[in-house]
């Protein structure tokens, strides 16, 4: 296998790893990591994901509890900060494999890396930034 | 300079006859799809929380009107039946149930407990 080739648009998912040959030992991707991450993640969602559930019950059939109030106390304040990170890192590496099993050239399974990472970050930063806004109360 | 392969044909529907494995399998990824669109609603309605005023008010405006809730609708049901498959799939994970029969069984304990859970919340949230 040579370097020297530039690598096709058309085998974005065939190309051999260059540092598989160096390390000798097996894969040198991080497929097995992903894996767990999405099953540890799953695992922590159960919990999370029934109590955002019901708080949200909760707050639509309340006559006197605000979202603003709820979330100013810190329970609430950590759990739904701690689902958001769960849940968007699981939702990551859902996307990925979609992306992964769809998109068959190389450009484009870049472009599609950036949009779906950089999403993310951006939904991941932008909702801890509000729970924390509303927390400490600036 | 992309080949044109002879493709397989679509086998679903005429082909290949949708069962419940593969039904819920598909499911399972569609709802996964709609739940992370979701996840910007949900980043929005974060926001729009600590924002307050104007935005919040516009954003209850919005989620409580008829089209709002029928897509917080949709967006409860998606996300108990991929709560419940879920689980289905880290038992599998385990190793468990993975005979025909007992794929079917959870198959079904799965449709069933999203209808209940989606139900109950609704009438919950109408009733209460």
């Amino acid at each position: 296998m040579t370097d020297s080739q530039p690598l096709s648009n058309q085998t974005a998912l065939r190309d051999g790893n260059v540092l598989r040959r160096v390390r000798h030992l097996g894969s040198a991707r991080n497929g097995l990591k992903e894996w767990q991450v999405q099953r540890w993640t799953a695992l922590a969602l159960i919990p999370l994901g029934l109590y955002f559930a019901a708080s949200m019950l909760r707050l639509a059939t309340s006559n006197r509890l605000t979202a603003a109030a709820w979330l100013s106390s810190p329970v609430p304040a950590l759990l739904v900060i701690l689902f958001v990170l769960a849940g968007l890192a699981h939702m990551m590496i859902g996307l990925r494999s979609v992306l992964v099993d769809y998109v068959h050239t190389r450009t484009r399974l870049l472009a599609g890396e950036l949009l779906v990472r950089g999403a993310t970050a951006v939904l991941i930063g932008a909702s801890v930034l509000a729970v924390l806004k509303l927390f400490l109360g600036r | 300079m992309s080949q044109q392969r002879p493709l397989s044909p679509f086998m679903f529907p005429i082909w290949y006859r949708f069962q419940i494995t593969s039904g819920l399998s598909i499911l399972h990824r569609l709802t996964g799809i709609a739940l992370a669109v979701g996840s910007i609603l949900l980043a929005w309605w974060l926001i729009a929380v600590a924002a307050g005023g104007k935005w919040f008010a516009a954003t209850h405006e919005l989620l409580a009107s008829r089209v709002g809730l029928l897509l917080l609708f949709l967006w409860s049901a998606a996300f108990f039946y991929h709560l419940c498959s879920g689980i289905r799939h880290l038992a599998w994970d385990r190793g468990h149930g993975f005979e025909l029969r007992s794929a079917y069984r959870s198959g079904y304990a799965v449709i069933i407990a999203t209808v209940v859970l989606t139900v109950l919340s609704w009438l919950y949230v109408f009733l209460a």
